[in-house]
């Protein structure tokens, strides 16, 4: 009798730690990455070696290929340089080693101080030639530099290279979002003293305050047609959910709870709002028409879900939209993903650090996020297919708040 | 032979249950849940700011607010309840506010560094809120306090244990005079 209890209690305990093993989402056919040889160019070779880096370190990134030996290669890079340091012309010929296809063949007009970015466009162009899928080889993050007790704007390529400051306010600049053309920034700044939501100009440099209402006006976000931009307001007592014009008014209050709602995200569709409220206690995610309306709650578990972000993956893409959230569970902050079919959230960053703020590549299967271990904080690259994480070089004093760009 | 079956069917309907109900909800007894699993302040009701008490105009301000003035009131994990033993420090601003009615309040609200950084700022923002309703019930007139929220970006206390954690869970007053 005792043996018989024992073993359906040993069957139990691996019944148990096998039913949570799976934390991957396996919903692309890129889930098997393609073997990729990059043989480089011909040419400069400075030139030729630093393009070289490039495209091998992007083809690493975008998870759907894998870097091989030519002799076991699917498909095959090859290119030559012409011209010199200031005018430059890269050719670039991808072939498919079994049926001596060619998927790729192009020429790219450049110089030698912009290597990385004419190789990040020529990476775009394979990942589209091998896999059909679109590339994030040439997008941006926007995030949040730490310097002591100031907190400037900054961006930086997706790989982490290449950063540049944007704001030089010596004050607290939060929560950038782009617009969906990539042109301008709108976030929060205090430095008029009051938490302001602005808008920032990346090419002309100008700025403009869009919400300086009494109490917060942050939490900002664009509508995918960056028509509309969703925010938080406590101008009418507690901090609501509203939506304004892009062009500036035309303010609408969504929410009317005596909780605090914040951190709107909009579907793909631009139709709702994902956004967090704490009205029954601890934050959990709602959903509420564009138009506002009754507020229908999505998350239930674990007990604190908030920075949700939704992603809006290409319409030939093979990944489905999805809300990533910021969960605290035993102390720590986890990374999850929400089933809008069970309503759960499930863990895809969940270690011994605190993992905040997911942020969605325009891809809709990487997303990057803050991760803080011993209280310094540094970004991460997450692909939610192969769930490989990604460290990003480390940034002198912080870096937290990310957002990938268009 | 009766006590055999019993055990069996017993035993059958705890591995059942564990099926059906999923094993992730189940607990070994020896894994202790973390006390902010519960939600820090679970059903604690928001406090009652919002039901049309518009948030005050801003004060013209230059620089930086003066802090010093006034004691910052503190509060529990994750919750933006006025505590009693914190009531008497408001109920000092009223009386500074309510003898000086020329003046503006801005009430900040702030978080501890734990806890993700946009919903800080909403806490922080109920806390603010909190006082300033606690204020209003006080006789001051709504119109003359408004709120900023920092969230966590500017602790009081730079360090990471529960002492310094518990110094920056505050509100802080500046009074301005116009």
């Amino acid at each position: 009798m005792r043996r018989f209890i024992i073993r359906v209690l040993a069957g139990l305990i691996v019944l148990c730690n096998s039913a949570t093993a799976q934390s991957q989402v396996t919903v692309s056919k890129n889930f098997v990455k393609r073997p990729f040889a990059v043989t480089g160019f011909t040419g400069d070779p400075t030139v030729a070696g630093q393009l070289t880096d490039v495209l091998k370190s992007d083809a690493n990134l975008s998870g759907c290929l894998k870097v091989v030996p030519s002799a076991e290669a699917e498909f095959v890079q090859q290119g030559n340089v012409r011209g010199d340091r200031s005018g430059l012309t890269v050719e670039c010929i991808v072939t498919q080693q079994t049926t001596k296809k060619t998927v790729l063949s192009k020429s790219y007009p450049g110089s030698a101080q912009d290597l990385r970015r004419l190789g990040h466009a020529i990476s775009d162009d394979i990942v589209k030639a091998i896999t059909g899928q679109r590339g994030i080889a040439q997008t941006k993050i926007a995030f949040v530099w730490t310097h002591g007790r100031v907190k400037e704007l900054a961006t930086m390529d997706y790989d982490g290279y290449n950063i540049r400051e944007l704001t030089y306010d010596k004050s607290i600049s939060v929560h950038p979002r782009w617009s969906p053309d990539g042109k301008k920034i709108i976030y929060t700044s205090y430095l008029s003293v009051f938490p302001d939501m602005i808008e920032a100009d990346l090419y002309t440099h100008q700025r403009k305050r869009l919400a300086s209402f009494p109490g917060l006006n942050s939490g900002a976000d664009f509508s995918p047609d960056g028509s509309k931009i969703a925010l938080t307001l406590s101008k009418d007592g507690n901090p609501e959910l509203y939506t304004m014009d892009a062009v500036g008014g035309g303010f609408q209050r969504l929410t009317h709870t005596r909780g605090a709602e914040s951190s709107p995200t909009w579907s793909p569709d631009g139709q709702s709002i994902a956004y967090v409220s704490d009205d029954r206690g601890s934050p959990q995610i709602y959903l509420m028409s564009r138009d506002g309306g009754e507020p229908t709650r999505l998350t239930v578990s674990p007990s604190y879900n908030t920075e949700p972000s939704w992603s809006h993956p290409p319409p030939d893409s093979d990944m489905k939209p999805m809300i990533a959230v910021t969960s605290r569970v035993g102390g720590r902050f986890q990374i999850g993903l929400y089933d809008s079919g069970t309503h759960e959230v499930r863990p895809v960053v969940d270690d011994d650090a605190d993992n905040e703020d997911p942020s969605w590549a325009p891809d809709g299967r990487h997303l990057v996020f803050s991760k803080m271990r011993q209280w310094r904080t540094r970004l991460y690259l997450l692909d939610v297919v192969t769930g490989e994480q990604v460290e990003l070089p480390a940034i002198e004093g912080g870096a937290s708040e990310p957002s990938w760009g268009p | 032979m009766r006590s055999r079956f019993v055990s069996h069917a017993i035993i059958l309907t705890l591995v059942a249950t564990l099926g059906l109900t999923g094993c992730k909800n189940f607990h070994w007894p020896w894994q202790k849940s973390h006390p902010s699993d519960q939600g820090g302040a679970p059903g604690e009701p928001p406090p009652l700011t919002g039901n049309g008490i518009e948030n005050g105009t801003r004060p013209i301000v230059t620089g930086e607010l003066p802090h010093g003035q006034f004691a910052p009131v503190y509060f529990d994990f994750d919750s933006a309840r006025v505590k009693p033993s914190e009531v008497s420090k408001i109920e000092a601003v009223a009386s500074w506010m309510k003898s000086n009615s020329s003046a503006k309040l801005v009430v900040e609200g702030h978080c501890d560094e734990r806890g993700t950084a946009e919903y800080n700022r909403a806490l922080g923002e109920r806390r603010a809120g909190a006082a300033r309703e606690e204020l209003v019930r006080m006789g001051v007139e709504a119109e003359r306090i408004t709120t900023i929220s920092y969230g966590k970006d500017r602790p009081a206390d730079p360090g990471h244990d529960e002492a310094s954690w518990a110094k920056n869970r505050r509100c802080e007053f500046s009074a301005i005079k116009e």
